[in-house]
C-alpha cells in the first residue's frame, strides 16, 4: 500500500515541488537518490536528504507501532510508576495516592487559595527518598508569575525532614535520612524563570533535551501558564492552537520520560444566560488539555479541592489547609457545614468569596 | 498520475520508460507516441486502479452476513445507538471536558474483551487512558484474576501524540492489517481514538494551510479501515458553542460530515449534587435514528456489576428500564 507524500513531516513548500513532479506516494520515491531526486523535483540536495530520510522505505509506520502495549503491560507500568503525596491526606485518597506520574495535572483556584503552596510542596514532596514510599526525584520549577519564594520552600523542606525523621525506624531508613537534607532538597529543585509567552514554549521545547541530561527529574511543575498567555495576546485563535500544541509535547514529555506535569490556571468569570460562574481560564478547550483538573475554591473561611476530571478516579470534594508547614489536612473539627446552613453557600458553587480583612491576616 | 517504472504493466518494458523519459514523460498522460502500446498500458492500468460496481442484492448479503453490532455495556447508550456500535462505521463521542468521553471509551473497550472476548485497538492521543480503571471495572465484571488480565491483553494501545504519528499508526494498521497490529487474541472488532481533536487543533487555521488535509487524510484513512476490516472505529472530539449558544461538535463543518453517529456528552446541572456521575447523552446525527433522541446514563455503571446495577431501587435507574 502506498502512503501520500502528504502526510509526511516535510516542508510544506518543498512538498509542493515534490507533487509538482510527480511524486506523490512513497513508493514512488523509494529508489531515488538525494541527487535524483533534487533534479527532478528541482529542490536541493539537503532537502532532498530529508524528504528520502523522512519516507524511508522500511516503514517510519513501525516507529508508531514500537510504541504499542497491551492494556495488562500499561497497568504493570503504572504501578511501578507511582504517585507524589501531596501530605494531605484526604486529597491524596481522592487522587489515588497522589498526583499521578506520566500524566498531566491542571490546579485551578482564584488568586489565594494555594495554588502555588502546592506547586512548592509537590517540589518538595517529590525527593521524598523510596524508603519512606516517596520517589526520591528531582523537580524542575517553571515560573512564569515571580510567586516563588525560597524562603517558602525552606520552611516546607524543613517540615518534610522533620516527618520523616520521626517516622525512620529501620537502618535502611536512618540512612536515607542522611541524603534527605534541606540542603539536598534545594539542590535538586531547579527553577526556571520565564517572563513571557515565547520563553515558556521555548523552555517547553528544550524540555526534552533537559530531561534527557537529567533523568532523574520526576516533576515540571509551570505556575502558571495562563499568566503568559492571558495578556497581550490579540489573536485568541493562535493562542488556542499555541496551547493545544504545547498541551500535546506536554503529555508527549510526561509519558517519554516518566514524570509528572503540574500545570497552574487563573480563575475567569463567565456570564450566561444572566449568571455569572467562576471558571478556569484560558477557554473550554483547554479544558482538554490536561488529564486530570484539580479546582481549588473557598466555601466560606475554608479551602476546599474538587477533583472535576479524571480517568480513573471519581469526582470528590476534600477540604484542606495551608498551615506553616505547607499543605496539610484541615483539622476536622473545622469541617464546613453541612448545606441546610443557609448562611452557608453551597460548596458546589464557585461564586467569588467576598475577601474580608480576617482572612488577609490568616493568609501565609 | 502515477510515476512509470519498468515492470508496472505488461506493456511497460525498460526501453519504452526510457523512451518516454527522453521524451519529457515520466509520469502517465496521454500522447500518440506508439499508440497500440499505450492503449494496452491504459486498459491495464485502469482495471487495476478502477472501483467495480456492485449490485444492492449482493451488497445487502454482504453487509447482513458481515455487520456485527457491538453493545456499549450500557444500555441506554445501547438504546441510543440502536442497540450498539455497528461495524464498518465511524462513531464520534463530542463533549466538554469532564463529560466522560474517556470513560464511554473505556465502558466500551472493557464490554468488548471481556464480555464478547474480542480485541480492542486503543489509538490513545491525550495520555487519558489509566489502566487501573480498566482494571477496575473489569473488577467488577468477574472476580477471577486470570480472565482480568487475558481482558487486559485483548486491549492493545498505541500512544501517538501528534498528527504524523498518527497518519503513521493508521498507515500501519492499513497496511499490515489489524491482526498483525493487534497480535492479541481474538480479531480485532473496534478501534477507538482519543481524541481526535487533541492532535488536528493545533494545526487548523491560521496561516497554516495544510491543516484541513490532514484532517481528511485522517478521516479517510479511518473509514477505509472501519470498511475494509469490519470494525466499529470510535472517535472522540470536542465541542464548541455556535452563534446562539447550542452545543456543537469541534473541528468545524468539514469534519462534521465525517462520522456517521455522533453522540453529544453532556453533564447534568443539578442544583444541591456536585459530585454526580450522571451525565446525558444526545443523538446528534444517526442515519438510523431520529435526531435529538436525549437518555441519562451514569458513568459508574461500567464499574458496577449486574447485581448492583439491576438491584438499584434508585429512581433514576428504574426510569431507565422501564419499558418503552
Amino acid at each position: 500500500m502506498q502512503r501520500d507524500v502528504s502526510s509526511y513531516a516535510i516542508a510544506p513548500s518543498v512538498k509542493v515541488k515534490l507533487l509538482n513532479a510527480g511524486f506523490l506516494s512513497a513508493a514512488d520515491l523509494c529508489d531515488l537518490r538525494p541527487l535524483q531526486l533534487s533534479k527532478e523535483a528541482c529542490i536541493s540536495q539537503e532537502e532532498a536528504v530529508e524528504v528520502l530520510q523522512a519516507v524511508r522505505c522500511e516503514p517510519g509506520q513501525e516507529r508508531a507501532a514500537a510504541g504499542r502495549l497491551t492494556a495488562l503491560e500499561l497497568l504493570g507500568r503504572e504501578q511501578e510508576l507511582g504517585t507524589i503525596v501531596t501530605f494531605c491526606s484526604a486529597l491524596d485518597m481522592a487522587l489515588g495516592g497522589g498526583m499521578p506520574v506520566g500524566k498531566t495535572t491542571e490546579v485551578c483556584g482564584a488568586p489565594g487559595v494555594g495554588k502555588t503552596q502546592l506547586c512548592i510542596q509537590l517540589s518538595v514532596d517529590v525527593q521524598i527518598p523510596a524508603c519512606f514510599g516517596g520517589l526520591g526525584g528531582k523537580s524542575l520549577y517553571i515560573d512564569t508569575e515571580g510567586s516563588f519564594l525560597v524562603q517558602r520552600a525552606v520552611d516546607l523542606a524543613q517540615a518534610a525532614v522533620e516527618h520523616c525523621g520521626l517516622l525512620a525506624e529501620d537502618s535502611e531508613q536512618q540512612e536515607a535520612l542522611k541524603g534527605f537534607t534541606v540542603e539536598t532538597i534545594l539542590s535538586n529543585l531547579f527553577l526556571v524563570r520565564c517572563h513571557d509567552y515565547v520563553e515558556l514554549l521555548a523552555e517547553t521545547y528544550l524540555l526534552a533535551d533537559f530531561l534527557a541530561q537529567h533523568p532523574g527529574v520526576r516533576l515540571v511543575v509551570i505556575d502558571s501558564i495562563a499568566f503568559s498567555f492571558r495578556h497581550d495576546f490579540e489573536d485568541l485563535s493562535q493562542r488556542t492552537r499555541l496551547l493545544n500544541g504545547l498541551a500535546q509535547r506536554l503529555i508527549q514529555m510526561a509519558t517519554n520520560h516518566n514524570v509528572a506535569v503540574i500545570l497552574t490556571n487563573q480563575m475567569t468569570t463567565k456570564i450566561w444566560s444572566g449568571q455569572s460562574k467562576l471558571v478556569p481560564a484560558l477557554g473550554e478547550s483547554w479544558g482538554h488539555a490536561a488529564t486530570q483538573r484539580l479546582i481549588l475554591h473557598w466555601d466560606g473561611t475554608h479551602r476546599l479541592a474538587s477533583l472535576y476530571k479524571s480517568p480513573s478516579q471519581r469526582e470528590a470534594t476534600v477540604p484542606y489547609q495551608i498551615t506553616g508547614q505547607g499543605f496539610r489536612d484541615a483539622p476536622p473539627s473545622d469541617q464546613p457545614k453541612t448545606s441546610d446552613d443557609p448562611s452557608v453557600r453551597q460548596s458546589g458553587s464557585l461564586s467569588k468569596r467576598p475577601r474580608t480583612e480576617e482572612d488577609q491576616s490568616t493568609r501565609t | 498520475m502515477v510515476v512509470l517504472r519498468d515492470g508496472m504493466c505488461p506493456g511497460l518494458s525498460e526501453e519504452l520508460v526510457v523512451a518516454l523519459r527522453a521524451a519529457d514523460i515520466t509520469t502517465g498522460t496521454w500522447t500518440n507516441f506508439a499508440f497500440q502500446a499505450l492503449l494496452a498500458i491504459r486498459r491495464v492500468l485502469l482495471a487495476q486502479h478502477t472501483a467495480f460496481p456492485v449490485s444492492g442484492a449482493d451488497l445487502y448479503e454482504d453487509l447482513l452476513s458481515s455487520t456485527a453490532i457491538l453493545s456499549t455495556g450500557n444500555p441506554s447508550l445501547d438504546k441510543l445507538l440502536d442497540s450498539g456500535l455497528y461495524t464498518g462505521e465511524l462513531t464520534e463521542l463530542a463533549g466538554g471536558p469532564g463529560s466522560g468521553k474517556t470513560q464511554v471509551c473505556f465502558g466500551v473497550a472493557v464490554n468488548i474483551s471481556y464480555q464478547l472476548k474480542q480485541s480492542v485497538i486503543y489509538v490513545d492521543s491525550t495520555g487519558g487512558l489509566s489502566a487501573s480503571r480498566l482494571l477496575q471495572m473489569l473488577q467488577a465484571k468477574s472476580c477471577n484474576i486470570e480472565e482480568q488480565m487475558e481482558a487486559l491483553q485483548r486491549i492493545q494501545v498505541f500512544p501517538v501524540f501528534d498528527i504524523f504519528s498518527l497518519l503513521g499508526c493508521l498507515h500501519h494498521f492499513r497496511c499490515v492489517g489489524l491482526q498483525q497490529a493487534s497480535a492479541g487474541g481474538g480479531s480485532v472488532k473496534a478501534v477507538i481514538v482519543d481524541s481526535v481533536s487533541a492532535v488536528i487543533s493545533p494545526i487548523l487555521g491560521g496561516k497554516q494551510n495544510e491543516g484541513m488535509s490532514m484532517m481528511m487524510q485522517v478521516a479517510g484513512l479511518l473509514k477505509t479501515i472501519a470498511k475494509d476490516f469490519n470494525v466499529a472505529v470510535l472517535v472522540t472530539n470536542t465541542v464548541t458553542r455556535d452563534g446562539n449558544g447550542q452545543l456543537k461538535a469541534g473541528m468545524g463543518q468539514t469534519w462534521s460530515h465525517v462520522p456517521r453517529i455522533r453522540i453529544l456528552l453532556q453533564r447534568l446541572e443539578r442544583p444541591g449534587s456536585t459530585c454526580s456521575s450522571v451525565r446525558t447523552a444526545t443523538l446528534a446525527k444517526s442515519s438510523r435514528q431520529p435526531c435529538h433522541l436525549k437518555e441519562e446514563f451514569d458513568l459508574q455503571c461500567w464499574g458496577r456489576s449486574e447485581e448492583q446495577l439491576y438491584g438499584m431501587s434508585g429512581k433514576r435507574k428504574l426510569e431507565n428500564t422501564e419499558p418503552s
